[in-house]
């Protein structure tokens, strides 16, 4: 229908609605780049007067965020690496065929992805203290925190296996291959774009684990930046503009990767989210 | 006294950015008539019948409904009722509520509304069908719905929008006489687009060729076929398609001279400018075939296909012609087969211009 | 041994090891978890037991200690505002966004697929950020209010008992507003776009339209996409800390915080699993929701 608003007009609107939305995040770069005394300003500029990047190495070391950062570097690569080894095969058979048991299967997972962590993170932690799993923290974490991410990777991944045709496959077999033979070369390469977003999506809320790892990694050299920032974020905090630098260096990276694959990103979720 | 048009088209224009999608189109439809718009993909038909409802604004022209000019009004205002190709039946109501949907948004009285639908149902045979959910019906029964729908609300006019592309060959043949026969039963005024040119010729008063947004030709679907105006309604209406050779009038004006191996001269029946370049058009069903050497034109034969009651003769040459003989015949795959064509069935096109001479 | 390996290579033993395996893991990993949290809420635990599985039965005294707790019904309140208030204003900003974005227009679907950077920022980063801009006197956001003339003086979204909870909240919305437009979207997408021209068609108004095909046909979307905001606001947790950390006396202080407390700041981890025993109901009954909805899903 050609009887709507000006397209113009509406674009406007639209990138002004995506301005205030996204408000947060400028300011989180304005406040961390005005000087300290600038941020308590009565009415707060909306621009820093004069923008003052030595906030930035000066928290790096303060904060020792490389220590941070490696952490949750870490923990994420690890989930990351649990998540995608342990769910596609599985998203895999989940897809290929309909019968009761996969019924239960895939009920049971979707009913996993609903447990809050904070319900999870009390037997867990008692568990992992019996089994000793307290002396390797980080380790801990990761296994946890795949846990928690495997369901959901598994409902999107499966659902990009099912747009892959199955007379591929039964082709691939027909041709001498065996069933790991037409997963690994025929089957995975198809759904290999899904995937990756899926992965890189994962690796991104790993990036930003808190729960399991404030709550089971006490020495703080092991501890990852989402923990780091905790250190000195709280309801009293009055260093702003340090916090608003450590958010900005903690989260510039995710926020690229994010920007580059958008639109990856989002047809993997909307395609997969809501069939 | 002339009665007036139901919708009166002049001058219509319709831009899409810079795309020009109908050129200055004049169409008068009286009331009661059933005109078929047809013409290839992208030719502007679509975009015609949505600009009669409303769908689509159109950029230049003057559009009247009953009189009324519809310019800038909104679709709900006109008056109009469509169906769609995909039906578009509202898939999370009956066909009861499919049917009185129209009714219940101006408020009218339950039971009214009830009344009107079953008398709508009983005309097109969905009696059963009242409380039946889209999804459970067959491709047929869903397109009597959606007709029912329109019916329901007695509209100035009933536009059509490739009703049948989704239906079965057959069921198409029988929904064909039904629309028809539903049309005329209730002196309904419509506008039917459609690709297929056999459902044109079938079921219109008038028809409408319509190539690159503007009216090739319109009128009486035999008028279109006995005297196309260009060489593209001549090639659009009828199947077989025509067959076309180019060609040169002769010396004599009398005869035209084919580029076509193993052809004389052609008797064209009437007079024209000599060596003037022309366009031969010979429809299929008017070639006579004979076994052997002597005809008009004589050629080999390459492919012969029969469904028992026609038989199909492709001639091997270039251009290739199309022969359709009734019933059966002894002719095989590479015989040569002499043809015969009647001088006043001999369609001649200006080679410039396509139009006919 | 043969017919095993062969099964493995081209069968069925395929499936059951790739299955199998994940299946095990998260058993493991969240099955035996939850079964064990059961348990320890009818147990008396404390740092001397925390490593033995035998530890003295409790009964229900876990239970009755946790409601009589002076903060119970609070922290109930403040759960029930969180949950409510979250869920409803990220589905009204949601659903309007998605239908704003319905409508054609240049870069529409790159500037919606913005809006989703909220959805992988670390909850706490999104907590400090509107910690920040909620401040008292220094925050953005009354600066703007002040502004607009909409307030006089200074709220105190974090420190005033009253409004803590909401702050956190209007956090919440922010962070799960995307979510719900884009799968509001994907079901609005669904909606043919001839049916809205056949309503036209039968004289429906722009707002007969949204409310007799619109609604209607997103029933099961809008299921569960509520479903799934009670689930993931009852998951919320970071911003808890970032912004209030449940303060101030708890005025912000939601169930699934609350657990965490007991656990890792009283160390009372059987008080802990209590609450999180609690919590689970509502998951459940959620959960419950949501699969109904995504029913067609899980036939494939």
């Amino acid at each position: 229908m050609t009887r709507v608003a000006a397209p113009k007009l509406l674009l406007i609107l639209a990138l002004a609605l995506a301005a205030v939305y996204l408000f947060p995040l400028y300011w989180m770069y304005a406040t961390s780049l005005k000087g300290a005394s600038e941020i308590f300003a009565n009415p707060p500029t909306f621009w820093p007067r004069e923008p003052d990047f030595s906030i930035f190495p000066a928290t790096w070391e303060r904060r020792t965020m490389d220590t941070f950062l490696w952490n949750s570097l870490v923990i994420a690569t690890g989930v990351t690496t649990l998540t995608v080894l342990l769910g596609t095969g599985c998203a895999y058979v989940l897809a290929r065929y309909r019968n009761p048991w996969i019924d239960i299967g895939l009920f049971a997972i979707l009913m996993l992805q609903v447990l809050p962590a904070s319900v999870m993170i009390t037997p867990l932690y008692v568990g992992f203290n019996q089994l000793g799993l307290l002396d390797y923290p980080r380790t801990a974490v990761i296994i946890a925190a795949a846990g928690k991410s495997i369901p959901f990777y598994i409902v999107l991944v499966r659902a990009t296996f099912m747009s892959v045709p199955s007379e591929l496959e039964e082709a691939a077999l027909v041709d001498g291959n065996s069933r790991w033979g037409a997963f690994f070369f025929i089957v995975l390469p198809l759904a290999r774009n899904g995937i990756l977003v899926l992965a890189i999506l994962t690796f991104m809320q790993a990036f930003g684990e808190y729960i399991y790892s404030k709550s089971i990694i006490t020495t703080q050299s092991l501890q990852p930046a989402s923990v780091g920032l905790s250190g000195f974020l709280g309801p009293n905090s009055t260093d702003w503009n340090g916090i608003m630098a450590y958010a900005a260096m903690y989260v510039t990276p995710i926020i690229l990767v994010f920007v580059i694959l958008q639109r990856r990103i989002v047809s993997g979720l909307t395609s997969g989210a809501l069939k | 006294m002339s009665a007036q048009p139901q919708i009166e088209l002049v001058g219509i224009d319709k831009h899409y950015g810079t795309f020009h999608a109908l050129k200055n189109i004049d169409l008068i439809i009286p009331k009661g008539q059933f005109v078929a718009l047809v013409g290839p993909s992208g030719c502007g038909k679509s975009t015609l019948l949505r600009s009669i409802a409303g769908l689509e604004s159109i950029t230049g022209g003057t559009m009247k409904i009953a009189g009324e000019v519809m310019n800038g009004v909104p679709p709900r205002k006109r008056d109009v009722a469509m169906v769609f190709q995909s039906y578009a039946l509202y898939p999370h109501m009956t066909v009861e509520q499919n049917l009185t949907y129209s009714l219940r948004l101006k408020r009218v009285p339950r039971s009214e509304a009830r009344k009107a639908a079953d008398e709508v149902a009983k005309t097109i045979g969905l009696q059963q069908l009242m409380h039946r959910y889209p999804r459970e019906l067959s491709g047929g029964q869903r397109q009597r719905v959606a007709m029912g729908r329109a019916i329901i609300r007695h509209p100035k006019a009933f536009l059509f929008d490739e009703p049948l592309s989704n239906l079965d060959a057959a069921l198409r043949v029988h929904m064909r006489k039904e629309i028809r026969a539903l049309h005329d039963r209730l002196g309904a005024t419509s506008v039917y687009v459609t690709h297929d040119q056999i459902e044109a010729m079938t079921m219109a008063d008038h028809v409408v060729v319509m190539r690159d947004g503007v009216i090739e030709q319109q009128g009486s679907p035999l008028a279109l076929y006995d005297t196309p105006a260009t060489r593209f309604v001549a090639g659009f209406i009828g199947s077989p398609a025509m067959n076309f050779i180019p060609g040169t009038i002769a010396d004599d004006g009398q005869h035209v001279t084919l580029e076509l191996e193993g052809v004389a001269a052609l008797p064209i029946g009437r007079s024209l400018e000599p060596s003037r370049k022309v366009i031969v058009g010979l429809r299929p069903e008017h070639i006579e075939a004979t076994p052997g050497k002597s005809g008009q034109i004589v050629l080999p034969v390459s492919v012969v296909e029969s469904t028992g009651s026609l038989t199909y003769l492709t001639t091997d040459g270039a251009p290739e012609l199309t022969v359709v003989i009734t019933g059966r015949s002894d002719i095989r795959s590479r015989d040569t087969v002499g043809l015969n064509i009647a001088p006043e069935r001999v369609h001649i096109f200006d080679a410039e211009t396509e139009r006919a001479l | 041994m043969r017919r095993i390996l062969s099964s493995i290579t081209d069968g069925k033993g395929f499936d059951l090891i790739m299955v199998g395996m994940t299946m095990l893991f998260l058993f493991a990993l969240a099955g035996v978890p939850l079964v064990y949290n059961v348990v320890m809420s009818f147990q008396q635990v404390d740092m001397f037991n925390l490593n033995t599985f035998s530890r003295p039965f409790a009964g229900f005294e876990n239970y009755v200690a946790i409601v009589s707790q002076p903060e119970f019904w609070l922290v109930i309140r403040n759960t029930a505002i969180f949950v409510f208030g979250s869920i409803a204003g990220q589905f009204i900003f949601g659903f309007a966004l998605a239908i704003f974005f319905m409508l054609s227009f240049p870069f529409a679907s790159t500037i919606r697929g913005l809006f989703l950077v909220s959805w992988v920022m670390p909850g706490l980063v999104v907590g400090a950020l509107w910690g920040w801009i909620l401040a008292g006197d220094f925050g953005v956001l009354n600066a703007i209010l002040r502004g607009l003339g909409i307030i006089d003086g200074t709220m105190f979204w974090k420190s005033d008992p009253n409004l803590s909870i909401w702050a956190v909240t209007i956090a919440n919305i922010w962070l799960g507003l995307a979510f719900n437009m884009m799968l509001l979207s994907v079901g609005l997408a669904g909606i043919p776009r001839d049916l809205y021209e056949a309503a036209e068609l039968d004289g429906a108004s722009g707002w007969q339209r949204f409310t007799t095909i619109t609604l209607p046909m997103m029933r099961s979307t809008i299921g569960a996409v509520l479903a799934l905001g009670l689930i993931y606001t009852l998951q919320q947790f970071d911003l808890f800390p970032a912004i209030t950390e449940g303060g101030p006396a708890n005025s912000s202080n939601v169930a699934q915080y609350w657990a965490w407390q007991w656990s890792f700041q009283l160390f009372d981890f059987a008080k802990g699993a209590t609450v999180s025993m609690m919590m689970l109901i509502f998951v459940l009954v959620a959960s419950i929701v949501y699969v109904r909805s995504t029913r067609h899903e899980v036939r494939g």
